[in-house]
């Protein structure tokens, strides 16, 4: 066992080392960065809603970068070993398929959870810096300063990056999932881009084939379910939605969403390895 | 006997896509190699070789027959285990620099701690690239260092069996020798290597029995002293007779009924000339 764990993290510690030494992940990082950091100049707002606008595009940064490396990283993960036939001195080892997907697929959640770390850091860096703006400007009154510091250190923030990071897991999967089938890097990040729409959108469209009555028809029916089945609802981590609008967010809603996550990468890292074992390379 | 690598009726066909039929790349090929033999496959390209070898290591899978590898079903990790690789091309994450590419592959062949950086240490040493050389970038290395790290990469597991595909391709002459060199001190070791090429006047040098394969079969397998021995022929080198002595021995030789064939001042190979024609320190 202690080589296979070995194995795996060997593949992982090289497809993490691969990412963050080209420049391009740097580059998306700094950008998520500059989102983040530009937001604290919105000033035209009360504070609650400066803080919402904060919260708000702090997370949707980390989502949007967070894909973007996903995709980015996900995309070279096999199609790019094959392209650059760095695939046969790996695989030649005695390295089973699936201890390989499972190391890429760990090597690029290290990168996606670096990367949500250090974004996590500059959002919590520039909720205290507003924090301590507007209690100089406005926090006189010492009632509106425990406000202003209740909206800078709201603790659901933890809540928000564990969704954002259980999404982003997923979407990792799915793009591991297609680099297994994939004989191209567009393909893989085409696929997977697809994919994440219409599980941002099945259930907006089921809902309104149920209200419409077409839904009765048993072949519209299976169908439907197929696709429930299938492709991960991403409007379940609208829950971030509600944490940045300030509503209150149960921790066992959260958790719920983080144990549906985990079940699809498994499934999907196991279709992956089911695609991947009969493949010629 | 016993046998480092087996085949028996290997056979691989390729989809060619949607009603495009199947290539077949390579039909029924029997092969068996000793343990501590240099064993070439040759032929041209597109004839088969790289086929056979990503079969023996699993790559690919059969489409009908069978591989084995010292008594283990090819693509086993136990069959896995007891070979070592290094592709035609030097296929490397270039990103890594010629420690962490053996490093790498140490791990991937389960090796770790003092074990491997003990077997890093030796085997850049015996590849030439030791020092500060195993420390650069891959990006940077000449082709001939690439397969020299290949190399390494190949035997950090010490594995049983070596396969090279075309290791010398692309190599300059003193490079190309290097290889050769590291070929016929694995065989000191023990090692069994099989490698593929068209080079031929390479194998000749290295290789002990060789499989001649054509569009995907076999045209001739066997020992290369039997194969390149001309059958009725007679050959001697001398050193140091005069004109009258060789007039002498061409007129006695006749009288026996023997007919002289070739008769010249022996020529050394263009490789040989062009590697003493280098300063010393470059022959190294």
């Amino acid at each position: 066992m202690t080589g296979c764990i070995r194995r795996i993290l060997a593949v992982a510690g090289n497809t993490f080392l691969e990412a963050v030494r080209q420049k391009v992940f740097a580059v998306l990082l700094l950008f998520g960065l500059v989102l983040v950091g530009g937001s604290n100049y919105f000033t035209e707002f009360s504070f609650q809603e400066q803080f919402k606008f904060l919260k708000d595009l702090g997370y949707a940064s980390m989502g949007l970068t967070g894909l973007l490396i996903g995709l980015l990283g996900a995309a070279q993960l096999i199609p790019g070993e094959i392209e650059r036939r760095t695939i046969l001195t790996a695989l030649c080892r005695p390295l089973r398929r699936w201890e390989f997907i499972w190391g890429k697929y760990l090597g690029l959640l290290f990168l996606l959870f670096l990367m949500m770390g250090i974004m996590a850091a500059a959002v919590w860096a520039v909720l205290h810096w507003k924090e301590a703006q507007l209690i100089a400007a406005e926090g006189r009154d010492p009632a509106v300063a425990d406000l202003i510091r209740a909206e800078a250190r709201d603790p659901r923030m933890v809540q928000a990056v564990l969704l954002v990071g259980v999404k982003l897991a997923v979407v990792a999967a799915l793009a591991v999932f297609f680099s297994t089938i994939a004989t191209s890097t567009t393909f893989v990040v085409a696929m997977t881009l697809m994919v994440y729409l219409i599980g941002h959108l099945q259930s907006v469209a089921r809902e309104q084939w149920l209200e419409s009555g077409v839904a009765t028809r048993w072949l519209v029916k299976c169908f439907l379910v197929l696709v429930s089945l299938l492709i991960p609802d991403f409007n379940l981590y609208n829950l971030i939605d509600e944490i940045v609008a300030g509503n209150a967010v149960h921790w066992n809603s959260t958790l719920e969403v983080t144990g549906y996550s985990v079940v699809y990468v498994f499934i999907l890292l196991g279709a992956a390895t089911l695609a991947f074992e009969g493949r010629d390379i | 006997m016993t046998l480092a690598v087996q085949t028996q009726g290997l056979r691989k066909e390729f989809a060619l896509g949607w009603f495009r039929g199947r290539l077949l790349a390579l039909e029924g090929l029997d092969m068996q190699v000793k343990k501590g033999e240099v064993f070439g496959l040759l032929g041209p390209n597109g004839s088969g070789k790289s086929t056979a070898m990503k079969m023996i290591l699993g790559l690919l899978r059969p489409t009908g027959g069978r591989a084995e590898v010292c008594g283990h079903r090819a693509g086993t990790i136990s069959a896995r285990r007891q070979i070592g690789f290094l592709p035609e091309n030097p296929y490397f994450p270039n990103f890594l620099s010629g420690v962490e590419l053996v490093r790498y592959y140490g791990r991937l062949s389960g090796m770790g701690g003092r074990k491997l950086e003990g077997r890093i240490g030796e085997l850049m040493e015996l590849v030439r690239l030791g020092g500060e050389a195993g420390k650069r970038p891959l990006r940077t290395y000449s082709k001939g260092m690439l397969q020299r790290v290949g190399l390494a990469g190949a035997l950090v597991g010490d594995p049983e069996v070596l396969m090279l595909d075309e290791p010398t391709a692309g190599v300059d002459p003193a490079g190309s020798r290097e290889i050769r060199d590291l070929i016929l001190e694995l065989r000191e070791r023990g090692k069994t290597v099989i490698f593929s090429s068209h080079l031929l006047e390479q194998v000749e040098d290295v290789a002990d029995r060789v499989i001649i394969l054509h569009r995907g079969k076999k045209l001739r397998e066997g020992r290369l002293v039997d194969l390149l021995s001309k059958k009725g022929e007679w050959q001697v080198r001398v050193q140091g007779l005069e004109e009258a002595g060789r007039r002498e021995l061409k007129a006695w030789l006749e009288k026996r009924g023997a007919q002289i064939l070739a008769e010249s001042a022996p020529r050394e190979r263009l490789e040989e000339y062009f590697l003493r024609s280098l300063p010393e320190e470059m022959r190294k």
